[in-house]
């Protein structure tokens, strides 16, 4: 027979048959139908094994709180371990395959750690594996690894796409029960915009799964209803299937929505999108979770929540059990026996550890008073439960009540620290509560259907009143106040057998009771011993007994015992979910140079820069390897003329009457009194004198300077400037604008780089050496008219150029010059050769420029002026930093010239042992110079400059070289300048 | 004649891609120019663009059309000029209008540009802008600066379901990427 255990009613679609398989085993359901409710439906109990003892284990809740019911969903890629079931939408061809067991589902091998279970008690890591020391990483983790755990990875690449977004309103309501409709409802008819969320598929919460009327309508429908009056409303915005995961700062919260869990197949949309939430006012509805009696064996399928039995029975029409006893503290328990006498199902007993009269009257229903549940049997499903006064009642399902806990746990997102109430025996939300925040209906504490009802609305009310929106609803909703007394009872003392407090990770009654024993006093202590409410559930149905438990063993009360802290995620959130869309090549933004079209063409291969993909050099055919490359690049800048793509520098427009004045203070040297047409080299110091950039700044005009940074510092340097504009001299008038992107700029070096010009530059500017010096700029045309800028600088040493022309034409430009320089034998060259070029001239790179060195250090000391104010050079002047045996920046060659100089050796004076009192200095940038046939390199070195010719020991215990080097000047090319002069 | 000639290609030129009822394209020809408003200056500067434009500068976060051009402040000191034009010489043009009372800097190239219409443009922009886009929040002609997918941009509405977005041009692959994943996404 399809679905034994449906029974009538309830808010499936019989109509929509939908088939499924566990395990292999093809099954039905209906739309509406959890997997979980469908599995009852088929009379599958045995759903999963727990996770250290591999004991059976079946559907223990209806909602995100389920500690048991975790599967596998989905095969293949899209296989996702650790899904609830009772979260899991049911759709047509879902696959869900049992956890954590070897062998089958019903004959798991690993069982027998059950058997050895008075030796695996709380701690027995810590106790156990102790010996040999040695044996911990090889032999025990790995063993207990692959023992324990539950579901596992598919290991291929997740398939699906993910999302996220932002999101803003009024007042967000999170929760969608009575309380929470109630609060929407109240403020979208006020006119304020209102996001509601829910992490169910189908809003109502508890309205669902009971048969309370609201408006003298069963509640479910009033539910529908008020759902569709809100999703009518322009401002307001229904979020199913989310669950607001966090509560962060200045009403921020996070969302997790799934967009696709409940469909076969995605469709190539985002399967879940991560929401960022800014509301101005949040109304915390999350309702409330019920949570056990412990007891012995309580762990077996058919065990379950009493609430979650009206949920199966009411909602999804299955009853859970063909013969049921319900065990309850409370009168809630007794709603569960009224709601399964009314659908058919045999209902033993109820089990009330009051000694009190019943609630509510149910006919021909046998009380049995002032009695508790001490153990069950039924090692694959329940048989029969005994009771304290040992008769023994045959039932497959056992509802338990121990009360209801209300769902704070967003309420303490911010350190909020609960307060216990004494009449519901719950931790109810107490200040602080995160900023915008109001709680109503059973998350609040208040757990009647009336009173949550009113209490959403009037919250919601006082929230946006907050924000100047008046009530527009006339009449309260009409519903009635359900008895809820509750008396403590948290576990059965007389149990002898293993009575389970956290399902999840399978920490027991006992496990709390030893970890006392053995002195843990505080609840975080207990938490992490225990390992009690760590698991993908937090402990949401095990954390309040547990501490009760503990409470009793110090004499404390529960208030006095506390809570653990809660913290985001309230459920789990996944990985991929975090990660969004970032990821493969789009995992981070990247920036082109403009030539990258004419690189990618011409042989480059590319660098990572920053964001930035540059040039490292161009491949030409023959050549065997990237030195080859190289050589050849850098040979040719010095012997004809290269072209480099050095769009990445940071360029910054700066106009203003006080643009020079501006100048002289953020760089350490005087531009105030630069011409209009040239360039100078700045430093630029940090407050405490320490050197941070470098670059040229060009005067283009009487009121405007063009300046360069270097590529990483590019943004630094731009924010620094700004914020010396706006804060430290806002009464310059100077204004910064970001021209990075906008124009392509290349440098053409070598002695016939003019030459190359020549047939660029239109005719009318004049470029020969008196007309267009070392240092010189000026805004040029190019090719019949094109605006361009000419900079003549040089970072090669060579005579050399940089011309820029706006960005659109950079590809052009860069095919034109290439075009342009065959008669001269004319090469691109990438960062590579460019950067052999500066070691060969001696110019400093961010590897000199390094946050730890001064203008001093790398020989530029008198470029820091004193004549003044600058930032950094007051600081710059401090003793230590100007010692005269401070270390310098020089030159270093190998003695013995076949061996290659290695970055990052230190420096040894010859004689002395090489450690850290020897320590003279380092080596910073290292080359093979194809132009001197050997390796040069820089380095800081004490006194440097009074060392040329001294061998000294370059030490390298991390690469473990050592070789002799001789100091010499830092300029092992044309040291007089006269190549960039000619 | 020139020897040799240069031909420009802006980096998203020619992108026009529809999702739904939503079109994404790169308009061509976009021209921008930065104004800067000299400290002490600003009142001959409002009044030059007044004369030059025959509106006066909104405030900023705002825009205006006029003059065959957009003018967006950005900053009390700073505005932004938007027109079509395809010479890279935007800042004389400017400058005809303006005279010396302003501080004028060519930003055409150091932006690339998206203009994303149609009914779901809030919808897509909803998984990328940070910035709350509701008319009441953000009416046509608003303007912000922000980040998307860490991506420096402008934001501006120039009508009901029409959005121009600006952002760097030297990332306009990721940025392209990034706008055209949310019309994908929820088209």
């Amino acid at each position: 027979m399809k679905q034994p255990n449906r029974v009538e009613g309830g808010l499936i679609d019989r109509a929509t048959e939908l088939k499924f398989t566990f395990n292999g085993k093809s099954m039905t359901g209906h739309a509406g139908d959890t997997l979980a409710s469908a599995l009852l439906a088929n009379g599958q109990r045995l759903v999963g094994r727990s996770f250290k003892y591999h004991r059976p284990r079946g559907i223990f809740t209806a909602g995100s709180e389920e500690p048991n019911a975790l599967v596998h969903l989905r095969s293949g890629a899209r296989q996702e371990p650790n899904t609830r079931a009772t979260m899991a939408e049911l759709f047509d061809g879902l696959t869900a395959t049992s956890q954590n067991h070897r062998g089958s589902l019903e004959f798991d091998l690993m069982a027998a750690t059950d058997w050895l279970s008075p030796f695996l008690s709380a701690g027995f890591y810590y106790k156990t594996f102790m010996w040999p020391k040695s044996f911990w990483e090889k032999v025990y983790e790995p063993a207990i690894r692959a023992s324990a755990g539950l579901g596992r990875l598919s290991m291929q690449d997740d398939p699906d796409q993910y999302d996220k977004g932002f999101l803003h309103c009024d007042l967000l309501v999170i929760g969608a029960g009575p309380a929470g409709i109630s609060a929407a409802l109240a403020a979208g008819r006020a006119g304020a915009r209102v996001i509601i969320a829910d992490e169910d598929f189908l809003p109502g919460g508890r309205l669902n799964a009971e048969t309370l009327e609201v408006d003298g309508k069963p509640g479910a429908l009033w539910a529908a209803q008020a759902m569709a009056e809100l999703g009518a409303m322009d401002n307001v915005r229904i979020l199913t299937r989310t669950t607001i995961y966090g509560a962060y700062d200045h009403g921020i919260y996070g969302a997790l929505e799934r967009c696709t869990d409940h469909l076969a197949d995605p469709g190539g949309k985002p399967r879940q999108i991560l929401w960022r939430i800014y509301s101005k006012r949040a109304v915390l509805a999350a309702g409330g979770t019920e949570r056990p009696i412990a007891f012995g064996n309580n762990d077996r399928p058919g065990v379950m929540l009493a609430g979650a039995v009206r949920a199966y029975v009411n909602r999804f029409g299955v009853a859970p059990g063909r013969e049921v006893a319900v065990f309850t503290n409370n009168d809630d328990g007794w709603h569960t026996a009224a709601d399964l006498l009314a659908k058919g199902v045999r209902v033993r007993a109820v089990i009330d550890s009051r000694d009190r009269a019943a609630p509510v009257t149910l006919p021909d229903l046998r009380h049995i008073r002032g009695a508790a549940v001490v153990d069950t049997t039924g090692r694959k499903g329940l048989k029969s439960v005994t009771l304290t006064d040992g008769q023994v009642l045959p039932v497959d399902c056992l509802a338990v009540s121990g009360g209801w806990n209300p769902n704070v746990h967003l309420t303490c997102h911010q350190r909020g620290k609960p307060e216990w109430r004494d009449d519901i025996a719950a931790f109810v939300p107490a200040g602080p509560l995160p900023p915008g925040m109001a709680v109503a209906g059973a998350a609040s504490g208040t757990l009647t259907l009336a009173a949550a009802l009113a209490e959403g609305r009037e919250t919601a009310e006082a929230q946006i009143g907050d924000l100047g929106f008046s009530s527009a609803q006339a009449e309260p909703h009409r519903a009635e106040d359900e008895p809820r007394e509750c008396a403590p009872f948290w576990y059965v003392g007389e149990s002898r057998k293993r009575a389970w407090l956290d399902l999840q990770n399978d920490v027991t009654v006992k496990d709390v009771k030893l970890s006392h024993r053995e002195g843990f006093r505080s609840v975080e202590h207990l938490k992490r011993y225990t390992t009690l409410g760590m698991a993908t559930d937090q402990g949401k149905t095990a954390n309040i007994p547990a501490l009760a438990i503990m409470a009793d063993c110090t004499g404390k009360t529960i208030p006095e015992t506390g809570t653990t802290v809660f913290r985001p995620p309230y459920t789990p959130v996944p990985m991929g979910a975090l990660a969004g869309r970032a990821r493969g090549k789009d995992f981070r933004p990247y920036r082109l140079t403009p030539s990258h079209d004419w690189a990618t063409r011409n042989g480059a291969s590319f660098v990572t820069v920053g964001n930035w993909l540059r040039a490292e050099w161009y491949t030409r055919p023959g050549e065997q390897g990237w030195r080859d490359s190289v050589d050849r690049e850098a040979k040719t800048v010095r012997e004809a003329v290269g072209i480099c793509d050095v769009t990445t520098l940071g360029k910054i427009d700066i106009k203003g009457r006080d643009a020079g004045e501006f100048l002289n203070k953020v760089y350490a040297n005087t531009f105030s009194t630069l011409k209009v047409g040239k360039v100078r080299y700045g430093l630029m110091l940090r407050e405490d004198g320490i050197c941070y950039d470098d670059g040229t700044t060009a005067r283009l005009g009487e009121n405007h300077y063009v300046m360069t940074t270097t590529t990483a510092n590019a943004v630094l340097v731009f924010r620094r400037m700004e914020f010396a504009r706006q804060c430290l001299w806002p009464d310059m008038d100077v204004h910064l604008i970001s021209t990075t992107d906008g124009w392509a700029q290349f440098a053409v070096a070598g002695p016939k780089s003019r030459e190359l010009l020549r047939k660029v530059v239109d005719a009318e500017f004049d470029l020969s050496n008196e007309a267009f010096p070392f240092m010189g700029c000026g805004e040029i045309t190019v090719c019949g008219g094109t605006p361009a800028r000419l900079f003549r600088i040089s970072f090669s040493g060579e005579l050399a150029f940089e011309i820029a022309v706006p960005a659109r034409y950079g590809n052009s430009m860069m095919e034109v010059l290439n075009k342009a320089g065959e008669e001269f034998g004319a090469t691109p060259y990438g960062t590579e050769a460019l950067s052999v070029l500066r070691i060969e001239k001696g110019h400093a790179a961010g590897n000199e420029l390094n946050g730890q060195t001064t203008a001093h250090n790398i020989g530029l000391g008198k470029m820091v002026s004193q004549k003044k104010e600058c930032i950094g050079n007051v600081l710059s002047q401090r003793p230590e930093l100007i010692r005269d045996d401070a270390i310098r920046l020089v030159g270093f060659r190998p003695v013995d010239r076949d061996r290659k100089l290695v970055a990052g050796s230190h420096f040894i004076t010859q004689g002395e042992t090489a450690n850290m009192d020897n320590d003279q200095g380092w080596m910073t940038s290292v080359a093979y110079s194809p132009n001197l046939g050997h390796s040069v390199g820089l380095g800081f070195i004490k006194r440097g400059h009074e060392r040329m010719g001294e061998i000294v020991r370059a030490v390298s215990p991390v690469q473990g070289q050592e070789m002799e080097v001789e100091i010499v000047s830092a300029h092992f090319i044309d040291p007089e300048g006269e190549r960039l002069r000619g | 004649m020139a020897e040799y000639t240069l031909t420009p290609a802006p980096p998203l030129a020619g992108t026009d891609e529809s999702f739904g009822a939503m079109r994404l394209t790169a308009p061509a020809d976009l021209t921008i120019v930065n104004i800067a408003l000299p400290l002490g200056g600003e009142a001959a500067a409002l009044a030059a663009i007044k004369a030059g434009y025959g509106a006066d500068l909104p405030e900023p976060g705002a825009s205006v059309l006029a003059g065959g051009a957009r003018l967006i402040r950005l900053a009390p000191d700073q505005a932004f000029v938007l027109f079509t034009h395809a010479a890279p010489d935007g800042e004389r043009v400017v400058a005809d209008k303006l005279g010396d009372a302003v501080y004028l800097t060519d930003q055409s190239d150091t932006w690339c540009a998206l203009s994303l219409t149609g009914p779901g443009a809030r919808a897509a922009l909803e998984r990328i802008c940070p910035i709350d886009l509701h008319p009441d929040a953000f009416a046509v002609g608003h303007a912000a600066r922000t980040v998307m997918e860490h991506l420096g941009t402008i934001v501006l509405r120039t009508d009901a379901d029409s959005y121009l977005l600006l952002s760097a041009s030297s990332s306009a692959g990721s940025f392209l990427h990034a706008v055209e994943t949310s019309c994908r996404n929820v088209s």
